[in-house]
């Protein structure tokens, strides 16, 4: 499977072509074109039961899709995206875990776990939703986001804005907080903030849909 | 007349160089700056008074606007600068005879010899596509100036091509498509949220835009307030 990341970061796309056996799996809506020799199944995100909490709890999808060519057929190639302008990472997982916030998720390779845990009530309150998606395993999986992205090993502890938190490794643990004292945070526009405590690997993005949608509101009328 | 496009592809906007004499029609709102010495006409009609009222309807239920600009140089070396309204990209594609098909919003602009029209692409594609009912029609020979919401990537089709709505930007007319399933059974189409798209078979060029304005909005909807009534 050839895969390449364009038109980054403003609106990066996923081109990925496809040989006989291979296989991608897609959030739902992902795809924006494919060949005519691609097949697209779609099939629960998890067991039945995790994909159900996952949808009403994780605000992910209840269905992925999985993208392939048929055996005997010649090569062909789908283009995924994700809902937002943004930028796309392309993760490689060695056994190791990572936690995605929702919308996230963007595209992984079969061989690639999708799991769903219990994300917990600072989450909740953070705007994250209570579950969340792992993806754990072997093999690539493709991360998006709404604006840039950048990483950051955490040491000990960082605040991130809430809604700006893309992914992070399970050795790190969230907790929402007031950004300063009760004044200070209603005023101050940073209102609620997420403190990444401990030391690990955490995705963030430049842009959030809050921070969009609050901009947007302030000049409806 | 040349076109230079710049700042592509989040912020595209098309620098249009214009001769004495050298015309291009655009859409209403879509100039950002220009020379002195064009003149502007705006009008429901195409150039050279093609069309009139039905057409300038037409084109309102095809997603743009019932007028067109006009921009006309009346000495050498004028400057027109065009942008779309949404963050995304502009190409520009010479035609040569033949034509192309582009989506309502998609069309920015056109350069005198370009005839634009309004088509009818059928009841279902009208009815299914999300892409409203009638699609810009442009044939003869000049620069067309197309846009979108993300990037446009170019396919060059040769048999068939499967097209989320919501992707398409424009295609060659000797292309045709018709709105079916995504995957193999109805119930799969619907549920993995791909619903329909579009089948496109011919040989011909296709352009699609990497970002859907549709699923979007459908993202950050749900955060904005509600209309105030009154």
């Amino acid at each position: 499977m050839h895969s390449e990341v364009r038109h980054g970061p403003a609106f990066a796309t996923l081109f990925v072509g496809l040989q006989p056996g291979d296989r991608i799996i897609a959030e739902s809506d992902a795809m924006a074109s494919m060949g005519p020799r691609v097949q697209m199944r779609t099939r629960l995100n998890g067991n039945f039961f995790e994909a159900l909490l996952r949808r009403l709890f994780g605000g992910e999808s209840f269905f992925v899709n999985e993208f392939s060519v048929p055996g005997g057929q010649a090569d062909d190639s789908v283009v995924l995206t994700q809902r937002t302008p943004g930028d796309l990472r392309t993760i490689e997982l060695n056994g190791s875990t990572l936690y995605l916030q929702p919308g996230a998720f963007v595209a992984a390779e079969p061989t690639v776990d999708l799991g769903v845990g219990w994300a917990g009530f600072a989450s909740w309150i953070g705007g994250e939703g209570l579950l969340r998606l792992s993806v754990g395993g072997r093999g690539r999986v493709w991360v998006g986001a709404y604006g840039g992205l950048f990483d950051d090993d955490v040491q000990e502890e960082l605040v991130v804005d809430t809604g700006h938190l893309v992914a992070y490794e399970p050795t790190v643990s969230l907790n929402v907080g007031l950004a300063g004292g009760i004044f200070s945070s209603f005023f101050s526009g940073e209102g609620l903030i997420t403190r990444v405590k401990g030391r690990g690997r955490v995705l963030l993005q430049s842009r959030s849909i809050d921070g969009l949608a609050a901009w947007v509101n302030a000049h409806l009328w | 007349m040349n076109v230079e496009i710049v700042s592509r592809p989040a912020g595209a906007a098309a620098w249009v160089r214009l001769e004495r004499g050298d015309a291009v029609t655009a859409e209403v709102g879509a100039m950002i700056a220009m020379s002195p010495d064009l003149q502007v006409n705006t009008t429901s009609m195409s150039r050279g008074g093609k069309g009139g009222i039905l057409k300038g309807i037409r084109r309102m239920f095809s997603g743009e606007n019932f007028f067109l600009n006009h921009f006309e140089a009346t000495a050498d070396g004028q400057e027109l600068l065009v942008g779309p309204a949404l963050v995304g990209d502009i190409v520009a594609h010479e035609l040569t005879g033949g034509a192309v098909i582009v989506q309502g919003s998609s069309w920015l602009a056109s350069s005198d010899g370009v005839d634009i029209d309004t088509t009818f692409q059928g009841v279902m594609n009208a009815l299914f596509s999300g892409e409203g009912i009638f699609w810009v029609k442009c044939s003869g020979a000049g620069t067309v100036l197309l846009n979108s919401f993300g990037a446009i990537y170019e396919v060059d089709v040769d048999g068939s091509h499967v097209v989320d709505t919501g992707h398409i930007v424009a295609f060659e007319d000797s292309l045709s498509f018709s709105v079916t399933k995504a995957s193999g059974s109805w119930i799969g189409s619907f549920l993995g949220g791909e619903g329909l798209v579009a089948r496109f078979s011919g040989r011909g060029r296709l352009w699609c835009q990497t970002h859907n304005a549709t699923s979007f909005g459908r993202t950050l909807g749900p955060h904005l307030k509600p209309r105030q009534e009154g």
